[in-house]
C-alpha cells in the first residue's frame, strides 16, 4: 500500500510542520554558525618583528576598552576642535612612516569588529631629532617624551560630551574617510551595530570612565612624558577620590625607559620609582593593566612575548659625536661619586646601593610620588589577579624613599629625576637653585651639549610645547630639589662636570 | 506480548537514565556546594600563620562567597568609613596576603570568606611614620572598626545595587567565571548571601542605634553580641564597647585559684572564653562538633603558651629597675599578687560601669544552656550578675593601649594622672607608637585623619576610675613607666 495515500490530512499537517521545522533548525544553525564567524573571532593583527610587536601588537586591552578601528578615525577629524593642535599628533602620538595607528596602538578582531586601543609602547616609545630639520628617529622603549596622556583622555572625553556625538555624524565622517582612500561603504551590519549600539555605548563608557578619573582634574598638569601611575590604581579600586587624604593625591612621574629589565630582575632590584616591586613580572603585568588589560583579558603569551625581548633589549648607543679622551676622564668621577648607587657603568648594574631604596630625607627630591602610594593601596593591590593562581600580586610593598636606577640609555631619558623636572643631565648637577626653574617639555630635538632635549623651544611649526613650571607652591609635584650636595656631584667643578657627562654619554 | 516486553525494557531504561542523571546531579551539586578542601599548606605552616589565617569552621554559615566579597568595596565604596577598600576598615592586611589577618578563606562547594580570632586579636604597630606595620599575633586590634564592618555588611545587603545583575558584572571585570559557576552565583549565591544578610538586620539593630556613641577603632560591644546572636534577645538599652583584649599567654589564668576571665570576670576559663568566642564568629552550632573542639585545643595550647611581644625600643635599664621598687609597692598589689585576674569591685575601682550593665546572670544561665545545646561541655559563663572589673596581668602592656577596659585612657603616662588630667578627646587606631608617653600616638594630623575620635563625655566612655599611682612625683612616675616596658 502506498504509505502517502494512507496518510490522513493531520498527518500530513504534522509532517509539514515537521519538515518545516527541521528546514528553520538548519537556517538557524547556518546563521548562527556565520553569527559566530562574524562576530565571535578574538583575533589580534599580529606582527613577526618583535619591536614591531612591541610597538603595535595587541596586549588585549582592545577586550575591555576597545574603540571600534573606524570611529577611532573619525575621531580626531569630526572633533580636531578638540584636539591642541593638528590631527593626533599635536598629543604626541608617535606616527611611523606607512602606519595608520600611532606605535602604542594594537588592534584586534573582537565582537565582531575591529578595535584598537593602546598597548606598552604609548607611554615607552619616544622620538629624538639631530635638529629642528631632521626626521626624527622613532626609539622603542625610551620614555614616551612627546606623548601627553592626559591631554589625550581629555580629548576623547570632550568628544565624549559633545553633541556631535552621535551615529548620524560620526557614520558620516567615517565614509567621508573611507570614500577619500577609495574604500566602499561601511557594510550595513557593521553600520546597524554603529547606528544602533556601538556608539551609544562608547560614549556611556567614556563619560564613565571620565567620572572615575575626573579626580585627576585637580592635580597640576602633568605635560607631555608624565603620568600619574598610582592614583588612576584608586579609581580602579573605586576609592572616593575627595575622601583621600592631600599629600597623597599628587604622583605625578616621568615615563621611563624599560629596556634591559633582565639584569635588573636577576639583581632584585627594587623596580617602580619608588622601588615597591621586586617582581619583574609582576610589574609588567601591573603596567600593562594601564594600558587598560584587566585580569579576565589580557592576552598572556603576547605580554610574555614583551617581556622577554625587554629582558635583553639592549639601551640604544648614543648616535652623536663623543670626546673619547673627556669621557675617559669622566670615569673615575662617575665611579668616585655614583656607582655604588647607579651601578658599575651603563652594562653592568651592580653596585652597593644599586637598585636600592634611598630614604626620602637622604635623597631631598619631590616626596609627591613617593606619598601616593600608600600603605593601603599596596595590600589592596594583593587581590589583583586573585582566581589566577600564581599570577595574583603578592609583591608590592609601600617604602619610604625612592630607588636608586641603573643609567642605561640615560641620554635618551631626559628630563631628569623621578618627577622629570631637570631638563639635561648637566643641569642636574648644578644645585637645585642653578637649576632651570622653567623649561619646555615635548619637544624632541637633542641637545648635545648638556645632554637632554632642548628645553628653550616654546613653539614649532605651530606646535606648541608645554611649559614645565618647578616651583612646587604653584604645581606640587613638580619640584626639582634634591638629588644634590657634594656626594651627588653638584659641587664639582665645571670641568669635572662635563667631563663626567660625557662619560656618561657613553651609558 | 512482545509489545509489552519492549514497553518494559523501555521503562528499564527510563529509570536507570534517571538514576544516573540523579547520581550525576547529586555528585555535582555535592562538589559544587558541599566539598570541603583543606586549606593550602602555607596556612598551616606555622602555629602563628594557622593562627592568623586557618579557618576554625566559620566559613560554614558564616562564610561570604569570595567573589562578593570581594567586588562589595568596589561597588558600595561610600558605605566604608573611608578611602582604601576593606583596608579603611583598620583591618591589619600584611604585604603581600590576599586577605587580612583573621580573614580565612576556604572551599566549601565554593570558596567561601570568613573570620577567625586573629581578626580581633592581632594588633599592628609602627615604629615610625616612615616604618610598615609589625603585627603581632595574639595581640588586640587597636585598629579595628568592628562596628564599621558590621554595618558595612549588611548596609550593602539593603542597597538595591546587590542584586546578580550588578554583581556579576563587577565580577567579570576582575574574573572569568566558569559558565556553572556563574549560574550558581547569579541564581543562588547571590540571593542566598542577600536574604541572609538582611535576616541578621534585627540582630544588629543595635549597631545603628541613634543615640548610642560609636565603639570607634579597637572596641567591641562584646557582651551585647552574645545576647544578640547567640541569645537572640531582642535590644535593650544597654551599651558597654570594650577594648579588644590582648589574648597571649592565657596560661596566666588559674581558674582553681578563684581567677576569672573577660574584663568583668564573666567567665570561668580559658577553654571558655575561646569556645564563646569562636561560636560568635560561627553564629551557629558548629557543623562538626569533634573538628571544631580539636581546633579549640590547639587554640587553648597556642593562646596558652603564646608569649607576650617584646617592647621594641631601648628601655633604660637602670630607670626601670628603680621602677620595679615603685611598682611593687604601688601596683603589685593587684597587678602581681592573688588578686591579680580575679574580680575588683566596681565601687572600689571607679572604672565607668556601663560595660557591667550589658551582661547578666540570666543571659549567663541560658548562653550555658545554648552552648550545652550543641553538645558542648565546658565551665562557661559565671551565672552572677557583674559586679566588677578583673584586675589586668600587665605581660605586653605596652602594646594593650589605650588603657583600661573601655580604651578610654591613650597611654601609660596618662594612666599615672589624675582623671581630671587625662585626654578628654583623643584618636584611636593610628597605629604608630609613642615611646616616650608608652601608647599609641593620639593626637595630630595623621591620627586624627586615620583614627576615630574618642570623646570621654560619651556614654560607656568616662576616663573615670583607677586613680593609683597618680600622686607619684614625675621622677616615679617616669621609672614606673620604664618599669612596665619591661614586663
Amino acid at each position: 500500500m502506498d504509505e502517502k495515500a494512507s496518510m490522513s490530512p493531520a498527518q500530513r499537517i504534522l509532517k509539514l510542520i515537521g519538515l518545516l521545522t527541521v528546514a528553520g533548525l538548519v537556517v538557524a544553525l547556518l546563521a548562527g554558525a556565520w553569527l559566530l564567524g562574524r562576530f565571535g573571532a578574538d583575533t589580534p593583527v599580529v606582527y613577526k618583528d618583535d619591536v614591531d610587536h612591541f610597538k603595535y601588537g595587541s596586549l588585549g586591552s582592545e577586550h575591555e576598552f576597545g574603540v571600534p578601528y573606524w570611529i577611532w578615525r573619525a575621531l580626531p577629524e569630526l572633533f580636531a576642535d578638540k584636539l591642541p593642535g593638528k590631527g593626533l599628533e599635536s598629543l604626541g602620538f608617535v606616527f611611523e612612516k606607512g602606519k595608520v595607528l600611532p606605535a602604542g596602538m594594537s588592534q584586534r578582531r573582537y565582537l565582531g569588529f575591529d578595535l584598537v586601543w593602546l598597548n606598552c609602547a604609548i607611554c615607552h616609545t619616544g622620538t629624538v631629532r639631530e635638529s629642528s630639520q631632521s626626521e626624527p628617529k622613532v626609539y622603542a622603549a625610551m620614555p614616551a617624551n612627546t606623548f601627553d596622556f592626559r591631554a589625550f583622555t581629555r580629548f576623547l572625553f570632550a568628544a565624549g560630551e559633545d553633541r556631535r556625538f552621535t551615529p548620524r555624524d560620526i557614520l558620516r565622517q567615517i565614509n567621508v574617510i573611507r570614500r577619500r582612500e577609495g574604500l566602499r561603504d561601511l557594510a550595513l551590519i557593521d553600520r546597524l551595530v554603529f547606528r544602533f549600539y556601538a556608539i551609544y555605548y562608547m560614549r556611556e563608557r567614556l563619560l564613565t570612565l571620565r567620572d572615575r578619573l575626573n579626580f585627576i582634574k585637580e592635580e597640576p598638569e602633568w605635560g607631555p612624558g608624565r603620568v600619574d601611575t598610582f592614583n588612576p590604581l584608586k579609581a580602579y579600586f573605586n576609592f572616593p577620590p575627595e575622601k583621600l587624604s592631600k599629600q597623597e593625591r599628587v604622583g605625578t612621574t616621568d615615563f621611563p625607559s624599560i629596556w634591559n629589565q633582565g639584569q635588573r630582575e636577576t639583581l632584585k632590584m627594587n623596580l617602580h620609582w619608588d622601588g615597591n616591586n621586586v617582581s619583574l613580572e609582576e610589574r609588567n603585568r601591573s603596567a600593562a593593566m594601564g594600558t587598560g588589560i584587566t585580569p579576565p583579558t589580557g592576552d598572556r603569551p603576547s605580554l610574555k612575548r614583551v617581556a622577554d625581548w625587554l629582558r635583553d633589549l639592549a639601551a640604544p648607543p648614543y648616535p652623536f659625536k663623543i670626546d673619547k679622551d673627556l669621557a675617559a676622564q669622566g670615569a673615575p668621577i662617575y665611579k668616585k661619586y655614583c656607582a655604588e648607587c647607579h651601578g658599575a657603568d651603563g652594562k653592568d648594574f651592580r653596585g652597593e646601593y644599586a637598585g636600592k631604596v634611598v630614604p626620602i630625607d637622604e635623597i631631598g627630591t619631590d616626596r609627591h610620588r613617593l606619598d601616593s602610594y600608600t600603605y593601603d593601596v599596596a595590600v589592596n593591590q594583593n587581590m589583583i589577579f586573585a582566581g589566577y593562581g600564581d599570577e595574583r600580586f603578592s609583591h608590592f610593598r609601600k617604602t619610604f624613599g625612592y630607588a636608586n636606577s641603573p643609567l642605561d640609555g640615560l641620554w635618551l631619558r631626559a628630563p631628569y629625576l623621578h618627577n622629570g623636572s631637570v631638563p639635561t643631565l648637566r643641569d642636574l648637577l648644578e644645585p637645585s637653585a642653578k637649576r632651570p626653574k622653567i623649561f619646555y617639555r615635548g619637544y624632541d630635538v637633542y641637545d648635545q651639549k648638556k645632554i637632554g632635549f632642548v628645553g628653550d623651544v616654546a613653539e614649532e611649526k605651530g606646535k606648541k610645547f608645554f611649559l614645565f613650571d618647578t616651583d612646587e607652591t604653584k604645581e606640587p609635584g613638580n619640584s626639582n630639589k634634591g638629588h644634590e650636595g657634594k656626594r651627588f656631584g653638584t659641587e664639582l667643578s665645571a670641568a669635572e662636570k662635563d667631563a663626567l657627562v660625557e662619560y656618561l654619554k657613553t651609558f | 506480548m512482545a509489545d509489552a516486553q519492549k514497553k518494559k525494557s523501555w521503562w528499564k531504561i527510563c529509570l536507570l537514565l534517571i538514576v544516573v542523571l540523579a547520581v550525576v546531579g547529586g555528585a555535582i551539586g555535592w562538589y559544587k556546594f558541599f566539598r570541603e578542601e583543606p586549606q593550602p599548606d602555607w596556612v598551616t605552616a606555622t602555629p602563628d600563620m594557622r593562627f592568623k589565617y586557618g579557618s576554625i569552621g566559620a566559613e560554614h554559615d558564616a562564610g561570604i562567597p569570595y567573589w562578593i566579597f570581594f567586588v562589595l568595596p568596589r561597588m558600595f565604596p561610600e558605605k566604608l568609613p573611608g578611602p582604601g577598600g576593606y583596608a579603611s576598615l583598620g583591618v591589619a592586611w600584611e604585604q603581600g596576603q590576599e586577605l587580612p589577618i583573621g580573614f580565612t578563606k576556604k572551599v566549601i562547594g565554593f570558596p567561601r570568606v570568613a573570620n577567625n580570632c586573629a581578626s580581633c586579636h592581632v594588633a599592628s604597630y609602627r615604629k615610625s611614620a616612615s616604618d610598615n606595620p609589625v603585627f603581632v599575633p595574639t595581640g588586640p586590634n587597636h585598629t579595628l572598626n568592628l562596628q564599621a564592618f558590621f554595618r558595612f555588611v549588611v548596609d550593602c545587603a539593603k542597597d538595591p545595587r546587590f542584586n546578580a545583575d550588578e554583581i556579576m558584572s563587577e565580577i567579570a571585570l576582575v574574573y572569568k567565571m566558569p559558565l556553572l559557576d556563574k549560574l550558581i552565583y547569579r541564581y543562588l549565591l547571590i540571593p542566598i548571601a542577600k536574604k541572609r544578610l538582611l535576616e541578621r538586620e534585627k540582630q544588629f539593630q543595635w549597631v545603628y542605634h541613634k543615640e548610642f556613641p560609636l565603639w570607634g577603632r579597637g572596641r567591641d560591644d562584646a557582651m551585647n553580641l552574645t545576647k544578640y546572636f547567640l541569645l537572640n534577645w531582642p535590644m535593650d538599652d544597654s551599651i558597654g564597647p570594650t577594648d579588644m583584649p590582648s589574648v597571649w599567654n592565657l596560661k596566666k589564668y588559674k581558674p582553681e585559684k578563684g581567677m576569672l576571665m573577660n574584663l568583668a570576670g564573666d567567665s570561668h576559663d580559658a577553654r571558655s572564653v575561646i569556645i564563646d568566642s569562636a561560636l560568635g564568629l560561627l553564629s551557629a552550632a558548629p557543623h562538626n562538633r569533634e573538628e571544631f573542639l580539636e581546633q579549640i585545643d590547639w587554640l587553648v595550647k597556642y593562646l596558652g603558651e603564646k608569649q607576650a611581644p617584646k617592647y621594641p625600643f631601648p628601655i633604660n635599664q637602670a630607670q626601670a629597675e628603680a621602677g620595679k621598687a615603685v611598682f611593687d609597692s604601688n601596683c603589685a598589689r593587684c597587678h602581681a599578687s592573688e588578686r591579680t585576674g580575679t574580680r575588683v569591685p566596681a565601687e572600689e575601682i571607679g572604672t565607668d560601669r556601663e560595660r557591667l550593665k550589658t551582661w547578666s546572670k540570666q543571659a549567663a544561665i541560658e548562653s550555658n544552656k545554648v552552648v550545652r545545646g550543641f553538645g558542648i561541655e565546658r565551665r562557661g559563663l559565671v551565672e552572677i550578675e557583674p559586679s566588677g572589673y578583673i584586675a589586668a596581668f600587665l605581660d605586653g602592656i605596652w602594646l594593650r593601649a589605650p588603657y583600661l577596659h573601655n580604651g578610654s585612657v591613650p597611654t601609660l603616662r596618662d594612666m599615672l594622672k589624675p582623671v581630671a588630667d587625662r585626654p578628654k578627646i583623643f584618636y584611636r587606631g593610628y597605629d604608630v607608637y609613642d615611646p616616650v608617653d608608652v601608647g599609641f600616638v593620639t593626637q595630630g594630623a595623621e591620627a586624627e585623619r586615620v583614627g576615630t575620635k574618642y570623646d570621654v563625655s560619651q556614654r560607656a566612655s568616662a576616663n573615670q576610675g583607677h586613680e593609683y599611682g597618680t600622686n607619684l612625683s614625675a621622677k616615679e612616675k617616669d621609672t614606673l613607666i620604664e618599669y612596665l616596658k619591661t614586663l
